[in-house]
C-alpha cells in the first residue's frame, strides 16, 4: 500500500485492524495528531485527506492505498515557517492546552482552502466537530479569521 | 509533546479490568487463562499491591481488595506486548462478586439506614483538617460560624429558606489519562504522568508504599491537554505501578480510553444544598445558615477539601454578620468527585445566589442593587471565617459586569440577564520553591515543578524571571517538572501557581540578580547598588551600558560557570493545609444574556459578561483565555452537561455523542472583564484566576432563566426537557 503523506511517499503493509491515526502515531511517529475519543466525536485527530478534513480514527488504514494526507506536521516545518493559521493561533492566544490545537487548525486549513474569506458564524459550524475545553472558541475563531486574511493576502 | 507522544522502546501495554459493579463482594478472582496467554508479562490484582492512597483521607486501594464500591473501580490489570493482547487477555480473568445494597444518592447515603461502605473508616489516616464521622458514610464534616445565627434570624424582618440540588458531570479534558510506570533493578519506581502535582503525586504514593522520597521519581511530560482539577491524586499511577513491579523493568504504558476517562477517572460532585438567610427590609443581610452535603462517590479523593472550600465561600461574598455553614462530605456507589474548577464553589454558589434574587425579588430591590448593598469590601470581614479581607475589587466587578451586559435594557419576553458574584480562597499555607540558573551567555533557566495544564505558567514564570533579572524573555526558559531534580511544588491547582510559584521563581532571580551584580561591581570597582541591569545589559543607573550579563559571569569565571539563584515562598500563616484564612481572595460576578424559546425550552446565549479581580494580570490576554474558557464549561453545567445513570449505578452517557460538551456554534460572544485590586503580597501585585471561572455561571445561567420567565430552577442543567416542564405549567396556569 502507497499513499503520500506531508508531501513524502510512504509503503506500508495495511493492518486491517488500524485506523490511520494509528498508522500516523504509531507506525510513522507523526504524533501532532492526537487521540481524544477514538470514534469520531472530539475532532483532535483531524487531518486532511485528498483536500478534505476527516477525523483520522474513522479511516482504516486499507484505505489509504494512492491517497494525499496532510498532517499538522505537514503545514508548518519550523518555526519561521508556521502556516498563517499557526501564526495567527499564537498571536491571538488560541492555544491553552493546545491538545484539540492540531486537529482544529487542519479542520481550518481545509475550510479556508473552500471558502477563503468565511463569516464568524461559517467560522464556527466549520470547527463544530472540533472540540476544545479549554479556551470557549473565541480565541480560536479570532485566529481563523485573522489567518484567513493573511493568507488571502499572502495570495496577492 | 504529551503523555502519550512519548515513545519507549520495549514497552508493555497495560489494560485494566474494571468492576461492573457499583457495591459487591469479591469472592475469586481467576488470572490463570489470562497469564497463560502468550504475550503476556504481567497480572495483577489487589493483593499484589496491597496499598492505600489518598490525599484527604487514605481510603483508595491500588486495586480493589475484597470489595468493589463503584462501577469501573480497578479490579485487575494486564501488561502485555501488545494493545490487543492486553485487551484480549482482560477478557479472560474470571471474577465472581457478591453483590451488596448499593447507594446511589447522597442524601440517601447520610441516613442510619444506609448500606455502610468503608466499614473500617475510622481507622484510616487522613489530613489534620478532616473530621470523619466514624461507622456512617459521612468521611468529613466541616463547619465555619461568626456571630449568633439563630440570634441573626430572630432580628431579621424576613427568613428564606430553599434546597437546591446540583448535578454531577465531567471535566472532559480532551486529552485521556495516562501514564508510564518503570522499576528499575535497584527498585527505584520512575513515572511518567501529566499529573497536577508531581511532589504531591510523590509524597502520596511514597506513604501509601511506605517507601522514601529518593525510591520514587516523577517526571510530567512538558504539556498536559487539559487538566482543569482532575489530573490530580492517583488515576492511573497507581495501577502502572503496580503492574511494573512484576514485569522485570519493562515500562508499563496505560491510556485511558474516552468512556474510561468518563467512567473512571474523576467526576465533579453532586451536591445538595439548602440555604437559610434573614434579611431586614431594606435587603441588609443579617444572618445565613447553609448546609451543604457533597457526593464525593466511592472514595474520598478530594472531596473533604473541596466541600471545605463550598463551605467557606457557603454564604456568598456578603457583608453576613452571623453565619453557619455545615458541610458533609459523603460516600455513595457512585464514581469517585473530586476537584473540578471552582472546587465545590458552583455547588455553594447555586445555593446562595438563587437564593439572593429569590430575596430581592420578593422585596422588590433589583438584584445589582441587593448585591452591591451588602457585598464585601476593602477591610470587611470575611463572613465565614472572620478575618479582615483586603485586595477586595468586588463591587467594581459586580458594576462593570452588569454596564457590560446592559443590565437596565428592556428585552422582549423570554429574553432576560442574570447576575452572580462570588469569592474564593486559595488552599493555605501552601509553599513553592525554585531555582533560576543564569548561564555564562547570559540566558537563564527556571528550575520548577508548576505544571503547565495550558493556562501559561511557563510564559507567566518567564515574564516574573524576565523581568527581575533584566534577562529578555526570549533568553529565558522554563523546565517541566522532575521530582528528581525540579524542588517541591504544592500543586498547579487553587489558582496559586502565579502568586505562590510565581513569588518562589521572583526570589530566586532577585538572589541571581544580586550574584551577577556582585560580580559586574567588582570587576567594574562600583557599589552593586549603583547598578541596574535590563535586556541583559548591566549599567551604572541611569546611565550608559558598562558590561552584559553574559561578561560578568565569563569575566569571573573564565572556564565557565553557572550563577544559581534560589527561592522560596510560603505564606507567613499558621496551621496546616487548607486549615487557614487564604492568603488571598478571588473575586467576581458574571452576567448572562439569554433567551427562552418557549415552544422548545431551548435556550440561546446571547452574551456573558464576566469581570474578574485578579489582583495585577501579568498577561492580560492569558486572563482573558482563563475567563472565555472558564465561561463555556460554566455555560456547559448550566445548561446540557449531566452524567446520567442507571438505577445500578452504571454510567449512560461515557461519550461525547450523548455527553454534551460545549462546541463554537454553542459558544457565545464573551466579554472578558479585568479589574485589578493589588494584593501586598503578589508578584506584582497578582492574585489567581483559573478556578473562579466557572464559579458563577451555571448560577447566572439560572437567574437569567427566572429574569426571563419566571420559572425559578432549583436543579440543572437547565436542558430543554426539563424547562420544557416548566414552560408548559407556566402556560397553563396562564391559561387558566
Amino acid at each position: 500500500m502507497k499513499f503520500r503523506v506531508n508531501d513524502e511517499w510512504r509503503e506500508l503493509d495495511a493492518s486491517p485492524t488500524k485506523s490511520l491515526l494509528d498508522v500516523l502515531r504509531d507506525d510513522l511517529f507523526l504524533t501532532g495528531t492526537k487521540r481524544g475519543c477514538d470514534s469520531g466525536e472530539c475532532g483532535a485527530c483531524t487531518v486532511i485527506m485528498n483536500g478534505k478534513a476527516v477525523n483520522a480514527c474513522l479511516v482504516l488504514a486499507t484505505e489509504l492505498d494512492g491517497s494525499e494526507i496532510t498532517t499538522i506536521e505537514g503545514l508548518g516545518r519550523s518555526v519561521d515557517k508556521l502556516h498563517p493559521l499557526q501564526k495567527a493561533f499564537i498571536e491571538k492566544g488560541a492555544v491553552q492546552c493546545g491538545f484539540c490545537t492540531p486537529g482544529i487548525i487542519m479542520t481550518a486549513k481545509a475550510f479556508l482552502d473552500m471558502n477563503p474569506k468565511p463569516t464568524e458564524e461559517e467560522v464556527r459550524d466549520a470547527i463544530s466537530g472540533n472540540l476544545c475545553r479549554c479556551t470557549g472558541y473565541s480565541k480560536i475563531v479570532n485566529a481563523i479569521l485573522a489567518g484567513a486574511e493573511e493568507v488571502g493576502r499572502l495570495k496577492h | 509533546m504529551y503523555i502519550d507522544d512519548l515513545k519507549f522502546s520495549d514497552v508493555l501495554y497495560g489494560k485494566i479490568l474494571r468492576s461492573p459493579h457499583a457495591h459487591a463482594k469479591i469472592k475469586r478472582i481467576d488470572t490463570s487463562k489470562a497469564e497463560a496467554l502468550l504475550g503476556v508479562r504481567a497480572v495483577v490484582t489487589g493483593k499484589d499491591a496491597p496499598f492505600r492512597g489518598g490525599e484527604a483521607i487514605r481510603d483508595q486501594p491500588f486495586l480493589a481488595v475484597g470489595k468493589v464500591r463503584c462501577v469501573g473501580e480497578v479490579v485487575a490489570a494486564v501488561a502485555a506486548d501488545t494493545k490487543e493482547i492486553a485487551e484480549h487477555a482482560i477478557g479472560l480473568i474470571v471474577v465472581e462478586y457478591e453483590p451488596l445494597a448499593a447507594v446511589l444518592d447522597v442524601m440517601e447515603a447520610v441516613k442510619p439506614s444506609a448500606p455502610l461502605i468503608h466499614e473500617e473508616m475510622h481507622a484510616y489516616a487522613h489530613m489534620p483538617v478532616v473530621t470523619v464521622v466514624p461507622h456512617t458514610n459521612i468521611c468529613a464534616k466541616f463547619e465555619f460560624k461568626q456571630g449568633d445565627v439563630e440570634k441573626g434570624f430572630r432580628e431579621s424582618d424576613y427568613v428564606f429558606e430553599d434546597t437546591f440540588r446540583f448535578p454531577t458531570g465531567h471535566h472532559c479534558q480532551i486529552e485521556p489519562f495516562g501514564a508510564v510506570a518503570q522499576v528499575s533493578v535497584n527498585g527505584k519506581i520512575t513515572i511518567w504522568v501529566a499529573n497536577d502535582a508531581p511532589h504531591r503525586l510523590r509524597k502520596d504514593i511514597a506513604d501509601a508504599m511506605g517507601i522514601p522520597f529518593e525510591n520514587l521519581r516523577v517526571i510530567c511530560p512538558p504539556f498536559m491537554g487539559g487538566g482543569f482539577g482532575g489530573k490530580g491524586g492517583l488515576k492511573v499511577e497507581t495501577v502502572c505501578i503496580a503492574l511494573a513491579m512484576h514485569t522485570n523493568g519493562r515500562p508499563v504504558k496505560i491510556i485511558l480510553d474516552r468512556e474510561e476517562v468518563f467512567m473512571a477517572s474523576l467526576m465533579k460532585h453532586a451536591a445538595v444544598a439548602t440555604v437559610k438567610t434573614g434579611v431586614k427590609k431594606d435587603g441588609k443581610i443579617v444572618a445565613t445558615h447553609a448546609k451543604l452535603y457533597y457526593d464525593t462517590g466511592a472514595y474520598a479523593e478530594k472531596g473533604p477539601t473541596v466541600t471545605l472550600h463550598g463551605c467557606e465561600s457557603g454564604v456568598g461574598p456578603y457583608k453576613v454578620p452571623n453565619t453557619l455553614v455545615e458541610g458533609y462530605t459523603v460516600y455513595t456507589n457512585n464514581p469517585v468527585a473530586g476537584a473540578l474548577r471552582g472546587y465545590g464553589l458552583p455547588q455553594s454558589s447555586w445555593a446562595h445566589e438563587s437564593m439572593i434574587d429569590m430575596i430581592a425579588d420578593k422585596l422588590g430591590i433589583d438584584q445589582i442593587e441587593m448585591r452591591l448593598k451588602n457585598a464585601l469590601e476593602e477591610g470587611s470581614i470575611n463572613p465565614t471565617r472572620g478575618d479582615i479581607l483586603t485586595s477586595v475589587g468586588l463591587k467594581e466587578c459586580i458594576t462593570k459586569a452588569a454596564e457590560a451586559i446592559e443590565w437596565n435594557k428592556p428585552r422582549p419576553l423570554n429574553r432576560g440577564v442574570g447576575i452572580a458574584c462570588e469569592y474564593k480562597a486559595t488552599k493555605t499555607p501552601s509553599g513553592s520553591s525554585a531555582f533560576v540558573k543564569v548561564e555564562q551567555d547570559g540566558s537563564a533557566s527556571v528550575i520548577t515543578s508548576a505544571v503547565e495544564v495550558g493556562q501559561g505558567i511557563k510564559t507567566i514564570l518567564a515574564q516574573i524571571a524576565s523581568e527581575e533579572l533584566g534577562i529578555p524573555m526570549d533568553r529565558v526558559i522554563v523546565t517541566s517538572p522532575d521530582t528528581d531534580y525540579t524542588p517541591w511544588d504544592a500543586s498547579t491547582t487553587a489558582s496559586r501557581a502565579t502568586f505562590h510559584m510565581g513569588n518562589a521563581v521572583r526570589n530566586a532571580a532577585k538572589d541571581a540578580k544580586v550574584q551577577i551584580l556582585a560580580l559586574a561591581a567588582a570587576a567594574l570597582s562600583v557599589s552593586a547598588e549603583d547598578l541596574e541591569v535590563s535586556n541583559g545589559e548591566i549599567r551604572l543607573k541611569g546611565g550608559d551600558k558598562k558590561m552584559t550579563v553574559a561578561e560578568a559571569i565569563r569575566g569571573k569565571w573564565k572556564s565557565g560557570l553557572t550563577v544559581l539563584g534560589r527561592g522560596t515562598y510560603y505564606p507567613e500563616i499558621k496551621g496546616t493545609m487548607f486549615s487557614a484564612r487564604s492568603i488571598f481572595y478571588m473575586y467576581a460576578a458574571q452576567a448572562v444574556d439569554l433567551e427562552v424559546d418557549p415552544e422548545t425550552g431551548k435556550i440561546k446565549v446571547h452574551k456573558v459578561a464576566a469581570a474578574h479581580d485578579v489582583g495585577k494580570a501579568l498577561n492580560p490576554m492569558a486572563v482573558e483565555g482563563q475567563i472565555e474558557g472558564g465561561v463555556v464549561q460554566g455555560l456547559g453545567t448550566g445548561l446540557w452537561e449531566e452524567v446520567l445513570y442507571d438505577e445500578n449505578g452504571k454510567m449512560l452517557n461515557p461519550n461525547f455523542r450523548d455527553y454534551r460538551v460545549p462546541t463554537a456554534v454553542d459558544a457565545p460572544e464573551i466579554i472578558p472583564i479585568i479589574v485589578e485590586a493589588t494584593h501586598e503580597e503578589g508578584p506584582f501585585g497578582a492574585k489567581g484566576i483559573g478556578e473562579m471561572t466557572l464559579v458563577s455561571t451555571p448560577t447566572a445561567v439560572g437567574n437569567a432563566i427566572y429574569n426571563a420567565t419566571g420559572i425559578r430552577l432549583k436543579e440543572l442543567p437547565a436542558t430543554p426537557e426539563r424547562l420544557l416542564k416548566y414552560l408548559k405549567a407556566r402556560s397553563s396556569r396562564t391559561e387558566e
